[in-house]
């Protein structure tokens, strides 16, 4: 894996981690191959190569930076956490288990939650409330979009049929929560509604989507 | 609330709001402390971050500042030798040996709650959460730290008796660690914290634990690798 016949480790360009992106339903070579080459350098970055950690960043900051920028909502804290986020990869890649994550989301999901808890934080509330209201759900379609190539399709069309089967507003409020990290309470007020019945809506709407899901 | 959830929904629905970030303030403190002393909680919640991951797809692209990479590469090498960095990379080398060995299930989890100094204004109770996620399960601490009186409180799991004691460390971002003094094997404990220190119990400052020789005075440095930490982070 990452190594061709000779031993060598194999160059991918970074761009092949966007073939396929819109409707491809398998994984292209390119991206199996980017795939394979996270994952190397991400099991080296685990053994203490820094020069891995470059490599992990050039193929990844784009994409975790995309997430950081979103949760946070303007550049300067967005770049603070995307350090922290490195840091936390340097600190934790020893326990990236590729057997149960693909490499991808093993480091958004981390992105992610460092941008939550920066955004749970008393300077994350203190520069978001400095922020300019953003439209209410303005980027929260239900259009998937590209780069698919690092996230398996086949899941991704089921998660996609199995939140179409929600009301609309229960899953614009999930997919608002995902991916502005917002938080019952500033759903409840953009959506105009009490606090209880917010907690209703999603809940019941997340039990429904783990029954459509199956298993686990 | 006047859901007619049954108890087992209302557990996974927590899982889901944790996963998905839905959570702030006591509720989101209390789920984190939930998912590092509840094993099958924990694994809910991991359930519903892979249920989710296929939305990781839809970010869109952006472009960090090229200085980000440079502050990333100044940071680490900048640590010195006995600080986050290093003690984590020594630890996860003790941990990988100590598995192979089959000797210890090397196992890290630590979190930090802190309450700071009431404020006039009203607002949302703020609280701080460190965490160190781990697969295996192994030694935990849970502590939560008062700033308005300098109390800090923990509760401790999981380590073995022997001839060594766990001994807690501050480290300050970039600096060095200082020591808390020991602590119990296992059970509750409390200390009020002497004013210099409570200085550095700051955001983005890391507590560990190493096993040290038994002592009545903390010890200048530590004499070996963390056994667990993790990072002060507010929520």
């Amino acid at each position: 894996m990452g190594h061709d016949a000779t031993g060598r480790r194999l160059k991918i360009p970074v761009t092949s981690l966007r073939l396929d992106a819109v409707d491809g339903t398998q994984w292209s070579s390119g991206a199996d191959e980017a795939r394979a080459q996270l994952t190397a350098a991400l099991t080296a970055v685990g053994r203490g190569d820094r020069a891995a950690l470059r490599q992990v960043y050039d193929m990844t900051a784009a994409k975790l930076f995309g997430i950081c920028l979103r949760i946070c909502g303007e550049r300067a804290s967005a770049e603070d956490v995307l350090q922290t986020v490195y840091i936390k990869v340097w600190e934790r890649a020893g326990q990236f288990d590729a057997a149960r994550a693909s490499p991808i989301t093993w480091l958004a999901t981390i992105a992610r939650n460092a941008a939550i808890d920066w955004r749970r934080s008393v300077a994350g509330r203190t520069v978001r409330d400095t922020l300019p209201e953003q439209a209410a759900f303005a980027v929260a379609d239900d259009s998937p979009l590209a780069d698919q190539s690092l996230v398996a399709a086949e899941e991704g069309e089921q998660l996609h049929r199995c939140l179409g089967e929600l009301e609309d507003r229960t899953r614009l409020c999930i997919r608002a929560a995902f991916f502005d990290g917002s938080t019952y309470a500033e759903l409840a007020t953009r959506e105009n509604v009490p606090l209880g019945t917010m907690k209703s809506w999603i809940r019941r709407g997340l039990l429904r989507l783990k029954d459509c899901l199956g298993d686990g | 609330m006047d859901d007619d959830l049954t108890p087992t929904e209302v557990r996974d629905a927590l899982a889901a709001e944790l996963a998905l970030g839905l959570l702030e303030g006591q509720t989101r403190a209390d789920a984190l402390r939930l998912s590092l002393s509840d094993p099958a909680f924990a694994a809910q919640v991991a359930a519903w971050e892979a249920k989710l991951t296929p939305l990781h797809a839809e970010w869109a692209d952006a472009q960090p500042g090229a200085a980000v990479w440079s502050r990333i590469e100044r940071q680490l090498a900048d640590a010195p030798a006995d600080t986050v960095a290093a003690i984590e990379t020594r630890l996860r080398r003790w941990r990988a040996g100590a598995l192979l060995s089959g000797a210890v299930a090397a196992a890290l989890a630590f979190v930090l709650i802190t309450q700071p100094v009431p404020t006039p204004t009203p607002a949302a109770p703020q609280l701080a959460v460190a965490r160190i996620e781990s697969d295996a399960a192994g030694p935990l601490v849970l502590a939560r730290y008062n700033q308005s009186n300098g109390l800090m409180q923990l509760r401790i799991h999981g380590f073995e008796p022997g001839a060594l004691a766990p001994e807690l460390w501050v480290i300050p971002e970039g600096g060095t660690p200082v020591s808390l003094g020991q602590i119990g094997h296992a059970g509750d404990a409390e200390m009020t914290m002497p004013p210099p220190h409570r200085l550095l119990m700051t955001e983005g400052a890391t507590l560990a634990i190493t096993m040290e020789p038994v002592s009545k005075t903390p010890h200048p440095a530590p004499s070996s690798v963390a056994v667990a930490s993790g990072k002060i982070i507010t929520i």
